[in-house]
């Protein structure tokens, strides 16, 4: 039986709304929403927020390309000497808004520019923010302006089928700096998995499929804590973090991804030499 | 569109209207669907397009009224497929016989093609595009394999998706597997030099530029869609 237009976008739209979702067809309708001062309460009360003062800088790209998939990259210039606690990523305006909060640990490094990557959903014209936690305990923010809408298309995979294949692949790379003694090295951990948020409806039953995502990644070096991650389904299909860790004796990186129906996944990267 | 195809149609012949295949999931391939309701058809696809383009439908139609505003977009609307393609399945028109092919994932994951028996015509659909940049939205290595398979076909001549009305065969499909050839070249390239992908997206198949129309539209979405394939070999 065909489905008509209508009962497809209320469905759609009904998950939507749930979610806080609007559509909006003019970037500059968006003024008018400043949802921002709300979700600062929410998650830091009425603490202060330095903005854009150098201490953390957010790349984002000029144009989106793909909603379902927007690299986005902090980074901590090397001028900041100490340590940082947290960091937490915004999307203003998607359906949860808190995108991850990484908190460090004593593998993180210091002595170079440390920085944090990871590709995104974006489900609207929205602010993506970045806010840093220096070890004093003061905010730092950094704000990009993001021109992407997806609607409910831009958390679907594009080959779901191939995708739950492999739920579970991970792979862990460390990637050595050109000059092997510098204090600050990079890795990068990759994991399949589909990060349902459960506004996709499934045709063939009529029914969302219920979300599903990754909630926690725990990642460390040579058995120190370089950071953990709690995360939402903001965060793109197949999610892919770029980090960087302190430089240690070995250097092996170890990880350890929980999702929300408690299943957990575990890598590491290949010993050097090997 | 739907509406002048089916002026055409009735130009040709008066007989009546009982299939409407779709090719795959784009809305510029489904959107038409509307204008032959009256003929009360069996509207067939990939088994795979009703759940693709059920969880795009809001999405599609919202960035289609945008795009081309609500006059023309008039009338449009999503009908799925009564009729899903998993095997090789022959229609009988009457001394006429289609043949469907559904594909693995290449351009989408709902690609569906089509021979004309009877002129040894095959109909790609978004599996072939000639002058306008190919787009990816399935798989690059899935794609490239199935070009590798028709390309070894005969045929007396292939309809692409987007281009002219008809091309020689095998021919027609040497520029798309170039580019798509290149795009996984360099891809691999960078992610082999551990770069990242906004890095990649900055450089990889930029080689094509010039080659194609709407380059600078989709060329950089289907380097992100290729590098996140990629990255997992």
């Amino acid at each position: 039986m065909p489905y008509p237009l209508k009962t497809l976008a209320r469905s759609c739209g009904m998950a939507a709304l749930a979610g806080s979702m609007l559509v909006l067809a003019v970037p500059g309708a968006y003024a008018e929403e400043n949802i921002w001062p709300t979700l600062k309460e929410q998650t830091f009360g009425d603490r202060p927020i330095q903005e854009n003062d150098g201490m953390v800088v957010l790349e984002a790209p000029q144009k989106v390309e793909d909603a379902a998939l927007v690299p986005l990259t902090v980074r901590v210039p090397p001028s900041v000497k100490g340590k940082i606690k947290s960091l937490t990523l915004f999307i203003d305006k998607n359906p949860d808004p808190k995108v991850a909060t990484i908190t460090f640990g004593p593998a993180q490094g210091t002595g170079g520019e440390r920085s944090f990557a990871t590709r995104v959903r974006v489900d609207n014209f929205s602010h993506a923010r970045a806010v840093l936690e220096t070890e004093d305990g003061t905010l730092h923010m950094a704000t990009k302006f993001l021109a992407a809408a997806g609607g409910c298309a831009a958390m679907q995979a594009k080959d779901p089928d191939a995708d739950m294949t492999d739920l579970g692949k991970t792979i862990v790379r460390v990637f050595p700096p050109a000059l092997e003694s510098s204090p600050i090295w990079s890795g990068q951990v990759m994991i399949k998995h589909p990060n349902e948020n459960g506004m996709q409806l499934d045709i063939n039953t009529a029914k969302f499929i219920p979300a599903r995502y990754v909630k926690t990644v725990t990642v460390k070096r040579d058995g120190e804590l370089v950071f953990k991650l709690d995360g939402t389904f903001s965060i793109s299909t197949n999610p892919n973090f770029r980090f960087t860790f302190g430089k240690g004796k070995e250097n092996n990186i170890d990880v350890v991804i929980v999702d929300t129906d408690g299943a957990v996944f575990k890598g590491q990267s290949q010993p050097k030499g090997s | 569109m739907g509406e002048e195809l089916r002026e055409a149609i009735r130009v040709v012949t008066d007989k009546p209207i009982k299939y409407v295949i779709n090719t795959h999931m784009h809305p510029d391939h489904v959107f038409g669907n509307a204008a032959f309701k009256q003929d009360n058809p069996t509207y067939v696809g990939h088994y795979k397009l009703a759940r693709a383009l059920g969880t795009r439908a809001k999405s599609y139609i919202t960035a289609s009224k945008e795009m081309m505003g609500e006059k023309a977009f008039a009338g449009s609307e999503i009908i799925l497929p009564t009729m899903g393609i998993k095997e090789s399945t022959t229609l009988d028109l009457g001394n006429r016989k289609l043949l469907l092919e559904p594909m693995p994932t290449a351009h989408t994951d709902n690609d569906l093609i089509v021979t004309d028996l009877k002129t040894n015509t095959l109909f790609l659909g978004d599996l072939l595009f000639s002058q306008h940049i190919p787009t990816l939205d399935g798989s690059i290595k899935g794609w490239l394999a199935v070009i590798d398979e028709l390309s070894k076909r005969k045929a007396d001549r292939v309809v692409p998706g987007h281009g002219p009305a008809s091309m020689e065969f095998p021919q027609a499909l040497e520029p798309e597997r170039r580019y798509l050839t290149t795009v996984e070249k360099d891809v691999r390239q960078a992610i082999a030099e551990g770069k990242t992908l906004s890095e990649a997206t900055k450089t990889a198949g930029f080689s094509e530029k010039g080659k194609w129309k709407l380059f600078d539209q989709y060329h950089v979405r289907n380097v992100t869609a290729a590098f996140a394939e990629l990255e997992w070999e």
